[in-house]
């Protein structure tokens, strides 16, 4: 089991991902849980993932993010198994051409690690929605009220199988019964 | 005599100097350059627009398959096959040169890293290079070796990167079959000159493994850039941004285990850089031969320039005195290649030959029409124009956009008033030419070739001989980015082993203590370069803080707009002598794969974020990566 952050530090709600692997690198977890921050190239987490031996692949990964889908109110949090549903090859070379040259984005790391086969099977995405894009160290309001509760979420999808098979499959972004706040409390 | 737009000339001692009598030498009203094409005006394009059906606008927004954001804009006339009209469009400020204003200058090894996703360590390094001449201070031998090590292998990650992640792609047979079918039959008949070292028996399997996501030119790519990326971090820590590059050197502890480690990896580039020769020399050869006509492909003057990169260890001394020397002396020489002709290796010629210029820019003129300038000379006295990026201030001022006016962040940097393009093919032709290197036994400089002898490995040792093209194109560009992937590991592969001796004598020192000094005006310029080519970081100064930071990179060059004199910038002017060579006379199933070929040949580099306009308005995706090529500036 991995549980991943992906984002930039500094960036206000985009250090979500981030923060949140950062807060749970001192939880207690049991011995079959890594904590990681993959705010990388997704080719090189492809790679990274790929190199964990055959017998000790990660059967799951809880993926932390914040993303700006613009069709939700600031601070919504949505949860999902991705489905892992690619999109055409065209918009795959895309993420990789964008995985190369240095974008860090929750989409094209899950698009750049499923397509290249580094990312196990089932995947929980955790989407937190952001309300600010400019570089500083404080998250907005409405996004920092949600993160003791994502981190609270990352945990139980991380040890919880009931809580994971609770979960709708959905498609990246958009396509998913959003989670609001409301829900997590 | 190097200028013949600027009024510059030298002493008997070769020391510049203003021609006497010149009024205004660097003012607006000065003639045009000699020998510069000139783009249609707006009022002749509209006119041919109305008046011919088969002249139609035809835009690319964004570019695809390069770093970052591009936009371009032509008016292609279909039934002569041409270009008419080629608007080049960074689409987004994002101001390095700004945000840098008043901070530590240490802060600028770690910020201008940032502009860029690629080749982050370029511009650390350009940076420390710009502090280390301001406030004076030289890097240990060692630490120069590793600095050269460091970003050798960065390059190494770039150069298969373009090759065939970005430009590779628009040869492959997924592309080709679509646009020319009868290519694509040919290249499957025909075998292939080198099949003996890239393995490759035909034109067509060679083809077909460059497609995107599947072929395995394109698979080993991805390989190849984690290669040189593990070994890069063993001295820099991380890729792209680096920890380690300081004024005076490398904070790295370079043992034999580290030196080791790297050289399993570089290894691995020796027979890489082989089979990627013979490829790109092939494919070049198979569209020349199948159409000649393809030699006009992203076809333009050669005008080139390089700031040179990789300093003898024993030669660098971090001053704007010593430039000359030191520069001359590097495993990449510098210098400016004008229609096909070097005509300076001298980093001062270099650095006081060139402007920016902001007519067809995002941003305000600065100078007053020329006639306010900070530094009318450089540090040793020599002439300086108030264009000139010591004197430059960045003043961004958003409208819309206007071909006619103001179309791109970007702006147009000029040397003696000339278009000058940049490019690791730039960096082959200079040390080609220019019979410069540091003695050593791999690379050769013949006067009009480089020969690359690469070792042994699972393929027997070759020698490799990039001649300079009598022709000037995006086939030659790509051509030449394979060379220079050789050129990169043999130039590491000398640092490597003179690393080695410092560490067999007991130096393992790699960085000199320094202080900020807290009183005065200092200056510094980085002259460096990316894997794309050019670049400099010209830094000012005062009481400790940063007063002026301007940035020039390669695609600063390349992708700027035309000039006050209405000369195209190097994009643009590939794109108007490209012709349009795809078999359909469909307009609307035209893939503009030439027009694409031509752009992606140098490898552009663009600001991070995507604007996309549409009626509705301008639609923005943030994405935060490279910078490259910016805001008038950014790798």
């Amino acid at each position: 089991m991995i549980v991943a952050g992906v984002g930039y530090r500094n960036l206000r709600d985009h250090s979500v991902g981030v923060m949140v692997a950062d807060r749970l690198l001192d939880h207690a977890w049991g011995q079959d849980v890594v904590v990681e921050d993959l705010s990388y190239n997704p080719i090189a987490v492809g790679q990274r993932l790929e190199d964990e031996p055959s017998e000790s692949r990660f059967t799951r990964a809880v993926v932390v993010a914040a993303v700006e889908r613009g069709n939700r109110s600031p601070g919504t949090v949505a949860v999902y198994r991705w489905d892992g549903v690619l999109p055409a090859d065209e918009e795959v070379h895309r993420a990789v051409t964008e995985a190369v040259t240095g974008v860090i984005a929750l989409d094209n790391t899950l698009v750049v690690t499923r397509h290249f086969g580094g990312l196990p099977d089932e995947v929980v995405v955790i989407e937190v929605e952001p309300a600010v894009q400019e570089f500083g160290e404080e998250f907005s309001e409405p996004v920092a009220g949600v993160i003791d509760q994502v981190c609270e979420l990352t945990i139980t999808m991380a040890t919880d199988e009931s809580a994971v098979a609770r979960l709708p499959h959905a498609g990246l972004g958009g396509q998913v019964p959003m989670a609001t706040r409301h829900h997590l409390t | 005599m190097c200028f013949k737009n600027l009024p510059i000339e030298f002493d008997a001692e070769g020391k510049p100097f203003l021609r006497a009598g010149v009024a205004n030498p660097y003012g607006p009203t000065a003639a045009t350059p000699r020998g510069a094409p000139a783009q249609l005006t707006a009022e002749r394009i509209e006119e041919l627009l109305k008046r011919n059906g088969y002249i139609k606008d035809l835009d690319f927004d964004p570019v695809t398959r390069v770093a970052g954001a591009l936009a371009f804009h032509t008016v292609a006339d279909f039934q002569g096959r041409k270009v008419l009209e080629a608007r080049s469009m960074a689409t987004l400020f994002r101001g390095y040169e700004v945000i840098m204003i008043g901070r530590d200058p240490r802060d600028a090894i770690f910020i201008t890293s940032r502009a860029c996703g690629v080749c982050g360590g370029v511009h650390s390094v350009t940076s420390a290079m710009a502090i280390e001449m301001a406030i004076g201070c030289v890097p240990p031998p060692l630490g120069v070796l590793i600095r050269n090590l460091a970003l050798a292998l960065e390059f190494l990650y770039d150069h298969p990167l373009h090759l065939h992640l970005l430009a590779g792609p628009d040869y492959s047979s997924a592309m080709v079959g679509p646009t020319n079918p009868s290519l694509l039959e040919r290249a499957r008949r025909t075998e292939a000159p080198h099949a003996e070292i890239h393995g490759f028996r035909t034109m067509g399997e060679l083809m077909d493994d460059l497609n995107p996501l599947s072929g395995k030119l394109y698979l080993e790519a991805l390989h190849m850039t984690r290669v040189a990326r593990e070994a890069y971090v063993l001295i820099c820590g991380k890729y792209p941004h680096p920890q380690t590059i300081v004024p005076g050197g490398m904070s790295s502890t370079i043992t034999l285990t580290v030196m080791n480690e790297m050289f399993t990896r570089l290894a691995q580039f020796f027979d890489y850089s082989k089979k990627l020769a013979t490829i790109w020399d092939d494919l070049t050869e198979f569209f020349y031969e199948a159409n000649p006509a393809y030699k006009q492909v992203g076809a333009r003057r050669a005008n080139l320039i390089d700031s040179g990169i990789f300093d003898h260890h024993e030669a660098y001394d971090a001053t704007y005195a010593g430039a000359r020397a030191w520069g001359e002396r590097r495993w990449a020489t510098p210098g400016v290649v004008m229609d096909g002709q070097l005509v300076t290796t001298d980093l001062h010629a270099l650095n006081i030959g060139v402007e920016e210029f902001v007519e067809h820019s995002y941003y305000e003129e600065w100078t007053g029409d020329g006639q306010r300038q900070h530094f009318p000379t450089d540090p040793v006295g020599n002439p300086l124009s108030p264009y000139h990026p010591w004197n430059k201030v960045t003043k961004p001022r958003p409208q819309g956009q206007n071909w006619k006016e103001r179309y791109t962040w970007d702006t147009a940097p000029r040397w003696d008033r000339q278009a000058m393009e940049a490019g690791a093919y730039a960096r082959l032709w200079n040390t080609a030419v220019a019979q410069k290197l540091p003695a050593n036994p791999f690379i050769e400089s013949t006067g009009t070739s480089l020969k690359l002898r690469l070792p042994q490995g699972a393929l027997p040792e070759l020698e490799l001989e990039w001649k300079v093209p009598a022709v000037w194109n995006a086939f030659e560009r790509n051509r030449a980015r394979a060379y220079c992937t050789g050129f990169t590991a043999l130039v590491a592969l000398n640092n490597w082993l003179a690393a080695m001796d410092r560490l067999k004598l007991g130096d393992t020192r790699t960085s000199t203590p320094f202080e900020i000094p807290k009183r005065g005006e200092q200056r510094g310029v980085g002259f460096w370069g990316a894997g794309r080519g050019y670049l400099t970081h010209h830094l000012t100064l005062d009481r400790g803080a940063v007063a002026n930071y301007q940035i020039l990179t390669p695609s600063t060059w390349n992708a700027s707009p035309s000039d006050r004199w209405q000369q195209p910038g190097p994009y643009e002017e590939a794109v108007l002598n490209t012709p349009l060579l795809e078999e359909t006379d469909d307009p609307a199933k035209f893939k503009g794969i030439d027009i694409l070929r031509a752009i992606r040949s140098f490898d552009p580099c663009m600001p991070c974020t995507t604007h996309i306009h549409s009626d509705a308005g301008v639609i923005t995706r943030e994405v935060n990566t490279c910078a490259c090529g910016v805001d008038d500036e950014g790798g």
